[in-house]
């Protein structure tokens, strides 16, 4: 067995305010490097808890994560966001390429802040541009894309530093089934000939289905995982299983009644 | 909750939003208060100050009400755009436009009232300081604080228009069109930005021959130039920040080693971003900030001029008698006595002069004696000068006439005392104002000047000319205050009864003229210092409208793993351009248009503006730069904080 890209140990993580909220209770699991992973759960079920954890944008109550054997909680301000720029690739649901560059400025972003040879920053995007069937549209902006192309960019730019471990955040939740199906593809693709790490937080039942792991949780617990089969098809359909067992629709609210 | 409920606390809670704007607005509101509390103070009601409050003040506040006015139509726009999502959910919610063009109303009303009592409140906190200010520049004894409903309703009334027309005319900004528009009013894509190289290049050039034209203009073109230069560089400025500047800046972009550096990629698409957007404000800010240098450089260099009076007026007091004068005597020694009790020193030497006609030029001729003149000289240190009989000196009524006179020889006979003279030479010393003793004066000898008296009889005497030589001009302020009272007095009943002497004080005039321009320079500087403090507030306003754009953008910034201290290089690299870019440029302008200046400086008379003007420069940047930090420090934290 690889060592674990990510390692979590009984992370809590409880919200104090004028209502206590516990997001996370004791989760606890590991993701093996080039693994591919998704994290399914109702709303407020602590996904975008868990991801704000494994950006290091937070720090958990209780609990230790360790992230290509680096202990985000123990960084200082500044090492974390060198530690993001080098470690973590970051794929977004809205997108979020900054508008006033071409695709090609904001494929190299992350490398110039770095600093970089110009000439090895060419060099890499290059090769994304073909990886990624980026190759036509370098010199457009964003805003002259599609909801594919934008998201193909995103992904190139969350890969174009090697990280160690890609975090994706409902990275199909805006595209049609089309652009979602390159999309998932590319992500798959990447993830077998990289041998790239890649955590996924999805709804969407049929985007699971193309990663190796799904792992469920529910009100911040652990709720069940299942492993990848030869056939997409009947993941699909254990997946679907699943989620009925964890209750109702996964895109149920969470709404707090009073009676 | 009433509707007035909901539009007061829409005010009340977005007063992050409103905070700068209302800033600006009690600063506007205070200086006018201040200028109109000056305006109408009763201690000047009597002086000679009372002709400059009005005019300079009155000028002033009307600068500062179209200023405000237009300040805050700009302000008032982009608020309401960024706040148009706001209103695309009230609109959403079944909220009739007519209820919101209320709302707007009774806000900004709102606001204006809250800007009103401030500004006055502050105003009045502020004006005993302000008048201690104007006391120590104007020299009256006393300029008490005092209470009167004018200045009140002046300013009161002139406000409460502004933002009664302000808060009529406001709902108009708002984007009009679908709510559903509105509601992604913030998400407006950034239009793809064009330029044209032409007009860039036009720019370039128009600004570059307008600075050539500065730099190398002579005297003879002076005037034409006066007209020329200013449209040549409002276009230039204009075409300058629409076009040049964005060719620049992509022209950089090409350059990848420079472009894909550090920061250098966000901060210079960011400014392109910016520029589109802020080009025509820029420019505005240009052209206001170099009026505002220009009117404060003259302003200054004005106050110079009135340091130079000194060498236009040597003597300290003139007395002149025309004949059958009866307070001849009385007024002298009231003089002589006025100064000994102020423990003066001077000098008093008095000038008989004659009149004769000139058989040569038929023209009237002044005669003075040559020993009156080197006692005079005497009390300036200078040596006596001697000539012969017959023999005579111009003495040139300016320093021009002196030029011209020096080289010209006349023979004469003077028609009433048949006296013949040669006339040569020009008499060397400057001892008299322009114009002392008459355009057409000699210097003869006393021999002489004895012969014409005698032979032309009483008749000839033209004035006797008391000049005081004070060696502590500028102290004589409180002399011979009643002669010159009574001097004005006699002027208006000149028909009854003719004022038979004249009484000038230059130490007088001296300081009426420095207080003048002193007063006019502190006036312009406050007017000034409104202009610059709304310009950063236009900065901050567009800041402002951008501002969840920006943040939606830190929030990708930081998870790409960008420190704090590299975004604030970024901001940096932002916020400078924008604070210090328009303001460089009307720098450089100011620069150049006074270069031009100093050619006009020169001619009239031999000052040197630079001085007052690195002063003047030297403080703005000051300003500049701490407001600066203010804005930075306000932008960084509304960033930063999480989105609500």
């Amino acid at each position: 067995m690889t060592q674990p890209v990510v390692k979590m140990e009984d992370v809590t993580k409880i919200y104090e305010g004028k209502v206590i909220h516990r997001a996370l209770n004791q989760l606890d699991f590991d993701v093996q490097e080039g693994e591919f992973v998704a994290i399914m759960g109702p709303s407020g079920s602590g996904k975008t808890t868990l991801l704000n954890l494994l950006m290091a944008t937070d720090i958990p109550t209780y609990g230790k994560i360790v992230i290509g054997g680096v202990e985000p909680e123990k960084l200082s301000q500044n090492q974390i966001a060198l530690f993001r720029r080098r470690q973590i690739g970051f794929v977004f649901q809205e997108i979020n390429l900054l508008q006033m560059l071409t695709v090609e400025e904001n494929l190299v972003l992350p490398l110039t802040l770095d600093g970089l040879p110009v000439e090895e920053m060419k060099k890499r995007v290059e090769d994304m541009a073909q990886k990624l069937n980026l190759g036509d549209i370098l010199e457009r902006r964003p805003d002259e894309l599609s909801g594919g192309q934008a998201q193909r960019t995103a992904i190139g730019r969350a890969l174009i530093h090697q990280p160690s471990i890609v975090l994706a955040d409902e990275p199909t939740g805006n595209l049609d089934s089309k652009s979602a199906k390159d999309v998932l593809e590319l992500l798959e693709h990447i993830n077998q000939h990289e041998k790239t790490s890649i955590i996924m937080v999805t709804h969407d039942p049929i985007a699971a289905s193309y990663c190796d792991r799904v792992l469920f949780i529910k009100d911040g617990e652990f709720f069940n995982e299942i492993y990848k089969d030869e056939r997409r098809q009947t993941f699909f359909q254990r997946i679907l299983n699943v989620l009925s067992l964890l209750g109702g629709n996964v895109n149920d609210f969470s709404t707090v009644r009073l009676p | 909750m009433t509707f007035r409920q909901f539009a007061y606390r829409n005010v009340l809670r977005n007063r992050r939003v409103y905070a700068a704007f209302f800033m600006a607005s009690v600063f506007s509101v205070m200086v006018f208060f201040l200028y109109s509390m000056l305006l109408f103070h009763p201690s000047i009601e009597n002086t000679f100050l009372k002709e400059i409050s009005t005019l300079g003040m009155g000028i002033a506040e009307i600068i500062l009400f179209i200023f405000t006015l237009f300040f805050l139509f700009y302000s008032m726009r982009a608020f309401l755009q960024a706040r148009s999502k706001e209103f695309g959910v009230l609109l959403l919610l079944g909220m009739a436009k007519r209820q919101l063009h209320r709302l707007i109303f009774i806000e900004t009303m709102l606001l204006g009232f809250a800007s009103i009592i401030s500004g006055i409140f502050l105003g009045f906190m502020f004006s005993k300081f302000f008048f201690m200010i104007v006391k120590a520049i104007v020299q009256i004894p006393v300029l008490p604080l005092y209470l009167s409903w004018k200045p009140f309703v002046l300013t009161m009334g002139a406000f409460l228009s502004l933002f009664a027309i302000i808060s009529y005319i406001a709902p108009v900004f708002i984007q009009q069109g679908q709510v559903s528009d509105l509601l992604n009013g913030d998400m407006a894509v950034q239009s793809v930005y064009s330029y044209s190289k032409s007009r860039g290049i036009f720019g370039v050039v128009l600004l570059l021959l307008a600075y050539a034209m500065a730099a190398f203009v002579s005297r003879s073109s002076i005037i034409s130039l006066f007209f020329l230069l200013p449209p040549l560089l409002t276009v230039g400025t204009y075409y300058f920040f629409t076009d040049t500047l964005p060719l620049v800046l992509h022209a950089l972009r090409r350059q990848k080693k420079i472009f894909w550096r550090d920061f250098w990629m966000i901060s210079i698409s960011e400014s392109i971003v910016r520029l589109k957007e802020n080009a025509r404000m820029f420019f505005i800010v240009t052209i206001v900030s170099t009026i505002a240098f220009m009117s404060v450089g003259i302003l200054a260099s004005l106050t110079s001029f009135a340091s130079q009076y000194r060498e236009v007026n040597p003597l300290g007091l003139i007395y002149k008698s025309l004949p059958h004068n009866d307070y001849e005597y009385q007024h002298i020694a009231k003089l002589t006595n006025e100064l000994d009790q102020q423990g003066l020193d001077y000098w008093a030497v008095r000038f008989r002069v004659l009149e004769q006609q000139s058989s040569y030029t038929k023209n009237k001729v002044n005669i003075v004696k040559l020993s009156d003149l080197n006692e005079l000289a005497a009390t300036f240190g200078e040596k006596p000068l001697s000539l012969q009989s017959g023999h005579a000196l111009f003495l040139p009524a300016t320093a021009a006439a002196a030029n011209q006179l020096s080289t010209e020889s006349v023979n004469t006979e003077l028609a009433d005392s048949s006296v013949s003279l040669e006339i040569e030479g020009v008499y060397p010393y400057k001892l008299f104002p322009p114009n002392a003793l008459g355009l057409n004066t000699i210097v003869v000898n006393h021999l002489d000047f004895d012969r014409i008296e005698e032979q032309a009889g009483v008749d000839a005497l033209a004035f006797n000319y008391y000049a005081f030589n004070v060696r502590d001009w500028q102290e004589t302020r409180e002399i011979g205050l009643s002669i010159h009272a009574q001097v004005l007095a006699g002027l208006m009943l000149e028909h009854r009864d003719p004022v038979r002497y004249e009484f000038e004080n230059p130490g007088l005039n001296y300081s009426h003229i420095r207080m003048t321009f002193s007063l006019l320079l502190f006036i312009g500087l406050l007017l000034a210092g409104v202009f610059f403090l709304a310009s950063g507030s236009f900065i901050y306003f567009r800041l402002y409208t951008s501002l969840s754009y920006d943040r939606r953008q830190y929030a990708v910034l930081q998870r790409i793993g960008m420190t704090d201290r590299e975004f604030t290089k970024i901001v940096n690299r932002q916020l400078i351009p924008q604070f210090f870019f328009p303001w460089g440029v009307s720098f450089i302008h100011s620069v150049f248009a006074f270069m031009s200046l100093q050619v006009i400086w020169d001619a009239l008379a031999e000052i040197s503006i630079v001085k007052e003007l690195a002063l003047v420069l030297a403080g703005f940047a000051l300003m500049q730069i701490f407001y600066f930090y203010l804005i930075r420090w306000r932008y960084i934290s509304h960033i930063k904080a999480p989105t609500s």
